[in-house]
This record gives structure tokens, sequence and C-alpha cells, in this order.
């Protein structure tokens, strides 16, 4: 079947404090401005801002092509864009993923903890993974942190192909041990 | 809270040609040719993720820009002949109309040209542009060559994006093209 690019039953989900939908066009400056800081160093960057825009529309085309990607975070509170988590699988990637990264004013809140935790849960029941994994670099302690609080354990290295970006593989519970 | 969540390009029709939504077994078209030397005069080739990764962007490009590349199918065999339209990423000199056969079968026979203005007519129709730019590689003879049948005249050479000359072809305005929207 050849169905248009579009995910008309875009999802959206909630968390205690979050929404997490699909990027629109109103969080561009914001990632934009996150791949460029040095608060992108652990996924790769920080970005010139041509590759940032590139990354972004590549963040919503990936849910053209896939059906799923980054979501959004969106606080409740105030509408603000804190980041983006969610299943992840480019062309290349060694398996499917739930990544994240959250902006600045974001941090030490626990909201990419629970954004993932939902991320997940999304992606074993309605995408129907079996498992996942998230790639994070060894020296991305806050990271490596988090896949741990997931219950994620250490499972090899994986090198990007095209950037040599080496990141450890963090392997989450399956689903039964992850519900 | 109301945004657009996706844009999706609009169809639009030509003779011979259909201009929709890229869908994703397009990709296979697109790495194909990537991988092969006829890439070359776009910036390729390039392996299978990397030609991912900008397909992918031309998909979003829409939803950042609200307008963008639409996939080339051909009216008669329903086969996915490569992407035309507009393009305005960040560091953009310019909006620019661009256009890439991956299909080898489909070159020299003016389809390239006839999606071209049909985009530039709804750039200027409907987007109300005033100008347009093509970038060309100087490599690229094919893509010259369809420039200046599209009325376009060779205005500068760039640098650009690490390469050290790219063409800038200046598009002629809303009034002086015929092919209206």
């Amino acid at each position: 079947m050849s169905a248009p690019l579009a995910f008309a039953n875009s999802p959206r989900l909630e968390t205690e404090r979050l929404i997490l939908r699909p990027p629109q066009a109103s969080d561009a400056a914001d990632e934009m401005a996150f791949l460029a800081s040095d608060r992108a160093a652990g996924i790769g960057g920080p970005f010139h801002p041509m590759q940032a825009f590139r990354s972004v529309a590549g963040l919503i085309g990936h849910w053209g092509l896939r059906g799923y990607g980054f979501f959004a975070l969106e606080e409740k509170t105030t509408g603000r864009y804190m980041g983006r988590v969610g299943p992840w699988f480019p062309e290349g990637w060694p398996e499917p993923e739930i990544g994240w990264s959250v902006v600045g004013e974001a941090e030490g809140k626990g909201y990419a903890y629970e954004a993932a935790l939902a991320s997940r849960a999304w992606a074993y029941d309605a995408l129907g993974w079996i498992t996942a994994i998230s790639l994070v670099e060894a020296t991305n302690d806050r990271s490596a942190g988090l896949a741990r609080r997931m219950g994620c354990t250490q499972d090899g290295t994986w090198t990007h192909p095209l950037d040599g970006w080496v990141v450890d593989i963090w392997r989450h519970p399956a689903p039964e041990a992850a519900a | 809270m109301s945004a657009p969540v996706f844009t999706s390009p609009p169809p639009l029709e030509t003779e011979r040609l259909r201009l929709r939504a890229f869908r994703a077994e397009d990709f296979e078209a697109e790495a194909a040719f990537y991988a092969d030397d006829r890439s070359a005069g776009v910036g390729g080739p390039k392996p299978r993720d990397e030609a991912f990764r900008t397909f992918a962007h031309f998909i979003g490009h829409w939803t950042l820009r609200g307008f963008g590349m639409w996939a080339l199918e051909e009216t008669s065999t329903g086969l996915y002949l490569g992407r035309a339209g507009l393009h305005a990423p960040e560091g953009w000199p310019e909006p620019e109309i661009g256009w890439v056969l991956t299909a080898p079968q489909a070159e020299g026979r003016g389809y390239a040209g006839e999606a071209a203005r049909a985009a530039r007519a709804w750039a200027y129709g409907t987007l109300g542009w005033t100008t347009a730019i093509s970038l060309i590689l100087p490599n690229n003879a094919r893509s010259r060559r369809l420039a200046a049948r599209l009325g376009a005249r060779h205005e500068d050479t760039i640098p650009f994006r690490g390469l050290d000359a790219v063409e800038v072809w200046r598009h002629p305005g809303p009034d002086a093209v015929e092919d209206a929207a």
C-alpha cells in the first residue's frame, strides 16, 4: 500500500507533567537553539545552524517515513518546549532506539525520564516493539544514569558509520519486564 | 496550540506528471540514485543512511517552511521519477527552485522542466514569490541547460556548503513567465 505521508492519527501522549506530540514548526527555533548549544555535545553537536535545520526537518520527516519518531515535549503548565524523546530508527541505525534530549531549563526535573517511560510504553504497546536500545556517549553521565534508572543494561558499543560517533548501547528491559 | 502539525504538499498535475507528497517507498529510488555516480551533480554519491537523512529532511521542510519539494510520479506508469520543487533551508542564499531525476530512464524527456515550471508557477501564483534562484554545480551540464531553457540566467558563482563554486541562476520574475499557475 502506498499511503501518503501523513500521520493523521498522530499520537498525543500525556504524562503527569508533559504532553508528548510530534514536533511541529513552532518547536523549530527552540530545538535549533538547543542543537547549536554546547548542550548538544552529548548527541554529536554543537551543530551549525544549517545542520540544525536539517536535523529538525529530519525529525519531522522521520515521522512521515516511519510513522513514529521523536515526540516534542510540551510542559503542561507553561506550554513550553522542553525537548524531545521518542522512538527513533533512521536508516543505518543498529536497532530501533528510544532517544532523548532536553533543553537546559528542563534538566534536573525528571522530564526526560517521565517522557522516556511513556515513549517506551508506547513503542511496546502501539508499535509492537519487543526490545529497544538507547545510544549514549560514554562521557554522558546524565544520560547513562537515566538509562540505568529505566532498567537498561550495557550491551556493547556502536560507531556511527557517517560521523564516527562512538556510543554505548544500553538495552531496555523487554515489554513484560518494563510494564 | 492549533498550529498545523504536519504540512503536506498540495497535489499538482502537469501534462505527464503528478506532483505529490513523498511516500516511504520512494526512498528506495532515492537510495539507488545516491549510490550511483549520476548523483555527482547534486552532491552525491552518498551512502544509504545519509540519503535517508536527506530524504527525511525534504519531508520536514514542508512543515517548517510551508513549501518544499514534490515527488514526481509519471502519470502513465505511476513510477517515481525524482523530485522537484521549492527549497529554502536555513543558510540558503535565497529560496530555490530545484529538481532531480533519480530515474535514469526519465532523463532527456523534458520531465524536470515540466515539473520545475509547475513548481515555479505555484511559487509565484500561490506563495507570491517575486523571484527565485536555482543553485547548480558547475559540473552539472544537464541542469545548466535546463535552467537556461527555463529562462534563468547565470548571475553569480559563489562558495557554498564547502564547495568553491556553485552557480546561482536567476529565474525570470512572475511577469516574465507565461506558465502561470
